[in-house]
């Protein structure tokens, strides 16, 4: 795990499939849906690596007043730099690190989830490139219930194709079509729709 | 539940029932009221001294009918607001303490910027800070130490604030509400001196102070009206019925035209008359109808200090000042609502603080345990269980 990675937000709640973050909205730079993260384990060293499936700004009360009212800029900045106004971003587990070897990722879900309050971070592209030169995380996507599944896997692969040199992002993109394939024999339907949205990135 | 709602039904069907009589006895004692505000609307001087027998809005040079339309206000111009909240001291809790937090915002209108929030809180635990001649601060005590910290955060914001027109505002009353029973006249005046130094400091950095009461409830002009009803005569007034007794005066201001204000009265309060006068500051108020055209009337009492009362751009600064304020929300200045939100000691904040008192006090080898009485409420307040069918 890299020193530059950015944190995201802190564990609000967790369990072996996923968890939710709160962040607030003056955070520059939210990962967008698809993204590659991580959260520190129970154990040191240890780390669950998961995607992101869901961002939404909770409701307020308060911003609601200003909706329709059209309210000066004063009113705009107050509530966007000074109130915090937390956003959740919900995260499927697709991976796990034991901390005995850093480089050892398992994808499969974690043992244990992350705990309450522990920072989340986004991936940097060496993660990411290293998370995916293998694709059994595919599996727990495309059976994840609380997620858009097909999406989430055509996003998730269009962050680790633009995390290559652009000379190895067919390649990749090839490899994963053939894996999805592969999974999805039985539901060419499903297979076709995933295929067409890897050949938009 | 322990709330049987079931058995409140017919004392609520009641209430409705007499709420809605008593709203019509109103719209019938309003339109007395405004009859009598036309009918006496000169008769100002005349009612000056019986009116303060009596406790009723003292009149000033304005007709008590004066509409004074929404003034222009400043291209730039700055609003202060602050609000306080507290933590009461619990002698069943872990330890002896009080918190009082106050919130405050600085709000650039037509600065394109972002507000500065602030936030100061203040622990009282020393033997000094939690007796006052003998007595426990809590209840009004801790009130009047709220009110001097907000005012007192005001003026230290008003004295950094860079030069042009400033309006430092707080939420309720300026006239410091000290239970004169509770306390030695001494003791009451030294409080009054504190609050009224604030009110001269925020006056020496050019800027002006404004008190702002929503939904008032206050019955002083009507009280005068049915002084003025009865020719000025204050012992008639002492003795007979006041038909609008209970009628607030914000009934009778309804139709003031949107962002406009009424006359300018002075308050009857005896604080004001022993304490504020004499130093300046004597409290005026005015009421100020909020709400922009086509929307229903949205009535706010506003007290200032003579110095602002009496100097026309300081009051038409005031004025505008609190309906642009309001208008952003829609009926309550912007400022106050963030203040208040800054101010605020939530339910989890209130327990992560009580939690970290407990740490601190372990850590300083001090054991804390709660009274049996609050320990048992920890476990009976949480919501009862059912078990099984």
């Amino acid at each position: 795990m890299s020193d530059k990675n950015l944190q995201v937000g802190r564990v609000l709640r967790a369990g072996t499939r996923g968890f939710t973050i709160g962040c607030a909205v003056m955070q520059p730079d939210i990962p967008a849906f698809g993204s590659f993260v991580w959260a520190e384990g129970l154990t040191p060293g240890s780390a669950i690596y998961g995607l992101i499936y869901d961002v939404s700004v909770e409701d307020d009360p308060f911003v609601r007043q200003f909706i329709s009212a059209n309210p000066p800029e004063e009113v705009v900045r107050d509530q966007r730099e000074n109130r915090q106004i937390p956003i959740e971003v919900s995260v499927l587990a697709v991976g796990c690190n034991d901390g005995q070897d850093a480089h050892a990722v398992r994808q499969r879900l974690p043992a244990q989830p992350p705990v309450t309050l522990d920072w989340l971070y986004q991936c940097t592209g060496d993660e990411v490139r290293a998370f995916t030169t293998r694709l059994d995380y595919f599996r727990l996507v495309l059976e994840a219930r609380e997620a858009p599944a097909d999406e989430l896997l055509a996003a998730s692969l269009r962050t680790a194709a633009a995390a290559r040199p652009e000379d190895e992002r067919e390649t990749f993109l090839v490899e994963a079509g053939r894996e999805l394939a592969r999974l999805l024999s039985g539901d060419l339907v499903r297979l076709e729709g995933l295929l067409r949205r890897l050949r938009n990135v | 539940m322990t709330l049987e709602l079931s058995r409140l039904t017919g004392q609520m069907r009641a209430m409705g029932d007499e709420l809605a009589a008593r709203e019509r006895q109103f719209d019938d004692l309003v339109v007395l009221a405004r009859r009598w505000l036309a009918r006496y609307a000169d008769q100002g001087a005349r009612l000056r001294h019986p009116a303060r027998a009596i406790r009723a809005a003292i009149p000033t040079n304005e007709s008590l009918d004066a509409v004074h339309p929404l003034p222009a206000t400043p291209e730039r111009f700055t609003v202060i607001a602050a609000d306080g909240s507290q933590i009461q001291p619990n002698p069943h809790g872990a330890a002896l303490y009080h918190l009082i937090n106050v919130g405050s915002l600085v709000y650039r209108h037509g600065s394109s910027k972002a507000p500065a929030p602030h936030s100061e809180p203040s622990l009282g635990y020393a033997e000094a800070d939690m007796y006052e001649n003998g007595r426990l601060v809590s209840g009004n005590l801790l009130d009047v130490r709220r009110d001097l910290a907000e005012i007192t955060c005001l003026a230290d914001l008003c004295a950094v604030e860079p030069p042009g027109p400033t309006v430092a505002l707080v939420d309720g009353t300026l006239v410091l509400w000290v239970l004169e029973e509770r306390s030695s006249e001494e003791w009451r005046r030294d409080k009054v001196t504190d609050y009224m130094d604030q009110l001269t400091r925020i006056r020496q950095a050019g800027a002006v102070v404004a008190a702002f009461v929503s939904r008032p409830r206050r019955a002083e002009v009507t009280r005068l009206l049915y002084l003025a009803s009865l020719e000025g005569d204050a012992d008639r007034a002492r003795q007979e019925p006041n038909p609008l007794e209970r009628l607030p005066d914000r009934a009778v201001f309804r139709d003031l035209p949107p962002g406009a204000r009424s006359a300018l009265f002075v308050s009857p309060s005896s604080i004001n008359y022993d304490y504020y006068h004499p130093a300046g500051h004597a409290v005026h108020f005015f009421y100020l109808n909020l709400s922009e055209e086509g929307r229903d009337p949205v009535i706010a009492r506003i007290e200032t200090p003579v110095w602002v009362a009496g100097t026309p751009e300081r009051l038409a600064l005031v004025h505008g000042a609190i309906v642009a304020q309001a208008r952003i929300t829609g009926d309550y200045p912007y400022a106050l609502a963030r203040a208040d939100e800054l101010a605020f000691i939530g339910g989890p904040e209130r327990d992560a603080f009580e939690e970290m008192v407990a740490t601190a006090l372990l850590r300083a080898g001090v054991r804390t345990t709660l009274s049996p009485k609050a320990y048992y409420k920890t476990l009976t307040r949480q919501g009862r269980r059912k078990y099984g069918r």
